[in-house]
């Protein structure tokens, strides 16, 4: 079925390839949301996704599913566009607003394993990206499918083309740093 | 103490393998004990359960397609297609003509400047100079031709009558 789709669409049948973005636009999204928090710059990157997916359909065999194929795609196509972007050395409790102490606060107190509100879930997305802003976009991504989205080490290697111990190498170091960066948060907090 | 060290680090390595979500509850249990007495371990557990958090809540944070975005994927893929079916050359030459017309415009002027120009001022100079030097007189073929005999001596000698 897959396959079908991809050969109508390589063979220059529109509606074929405007079936395939209608069908998987929401997993590229999904992929792509991962890397940018900004709907102008997720749609920007899914678009490059389908263009780049468009000209590539060719290489598509039909051995994996075509959602596979493309969240392949999708995730170097992302990679590729936040790879320049600068790191954070470190990230220190002067630089938390005042919502991310009070959110830190309430979570220490033990008011509650997860974000409730809306206002909440706001803040510990924010409170997230600064965390993962001290890792390169490789670590953050095997973090965020794994730990974020329960993925298997196997799935994100495939989404990936990394190696399995490479995304659990990638993942242990993710996991350390983040745990350090918000250990020292706590600390400073404590002092 | 280097025990304790080696349990600390046993605890730790434990949270940084795995996400804390996929701990068993014989690992959950095992640092629950240790962190009763331990407050690095306890700090690092608390660090690990926070950072838990806000991974999840970061991941959950999805954008969903709008309605418009399948048109404009493939209104973007037929402007590539129009783009592709356009000759090389005739691309090069569309982006290169503003550049070449400037650079015509340029050579033309500076034809201009260096043929037409200088025949129309060279005469205007030997002119004023024949008719008052003698030298560019005796000298100067082009202005003997222009000037008759009569002109030609009244010009030496009137020279002459100026020195004395």
């Amino acid at each position: 079925m897959d396959l079908d789709l991809a050969r109508q669409a390589q063979a220059g049948e529109e509606s074929a390839f405007a079936e395939i973005v209608r069908r998987y636009s929401p997993r590229v999204f999904s992929v792509a949301s991962r890397f940018f928090r900004q709907r102008a710059l997720v749609e920007e990157a899914a678009q490059e996704v389908f263009l780049k997916a468009y000209t590539q359909l060719g290489s598509f065999e039909g051995r994996g599913s075509l959602e596979g194929w493309l969240t392949r795609i999708a995730t170097n196509t992302c990679l590729n566009m936040v790879r320049g972007a600068k790191r954070r050395p470190e990230y220190t409790v002067s630089d938390l607003t005042d919502d991310e102490q009070g959110w830190l606060e309430q979570q220490s107190a033990g008011d509650g394993g997860e974000p409730a509100s809306v206002e909440n879930s706001i803040v510990a997305t924010d409170l997230a990206d600064r965390l993962l802003s001290v890792l390169s976009p490789e670590d953050q991504q095997a973090l965020l499918m794994i730990d974020g989205e329960q993925a298997s080490i196997k799935e994100v290697a495939e989404a990936t083309g990394w190696s399995e111990s490479k995304v659990k190498v990638r993942a242990f170091r993710a996991r350390r740093k983040v745990r350090e960066a918000m250990e020292k948060l706590l600390s400073y907090k404590r002092a | 103490m280097p025990e304790g060290n080696q349990t600390n680090k046993h605890i730790t390595e434990m949270l940084d393998n795995t996400s804390i979500a996929m701990l068993s509850e014989s690992e959950l249990l095992e640092i629950h004990v240790h962190t009763l007495d331990c407050m690095s371990c306890r700090d690092a557990f608390e660090a690990a359960r926070l950072s838990a958090v806000v991974i999840k809540s970061r991941a959950e944070a999805t954008i969903e397609p709008s309605p418009f975005f399948q048109t404009r994927v493939m209104a973007a893929l037929r402007e590539q297609q129009a783009v592709e079916s356009v000759p090389a050359m005739l691309r090069l030459w569309r982006s290169a003509k503003a550049l070449v017309s400037v650079m015509a415009v340029t050579t033309a002027a500076l034809a201009v400047v260096s043929f037409i120009q200088p025949s129309q001022t060279t005469p205007v100079v030997d002119q004023t100079a024949s008719a008052y030097s003698a030298y560019s007189v005796i000298m100067d073929q082009g202005a003997d031709d222009q000037m008759s005999y009569e002109q030609v001596l009244s010009t030496i000698y009137e020279d002459d009558d100026d020195a004395r």
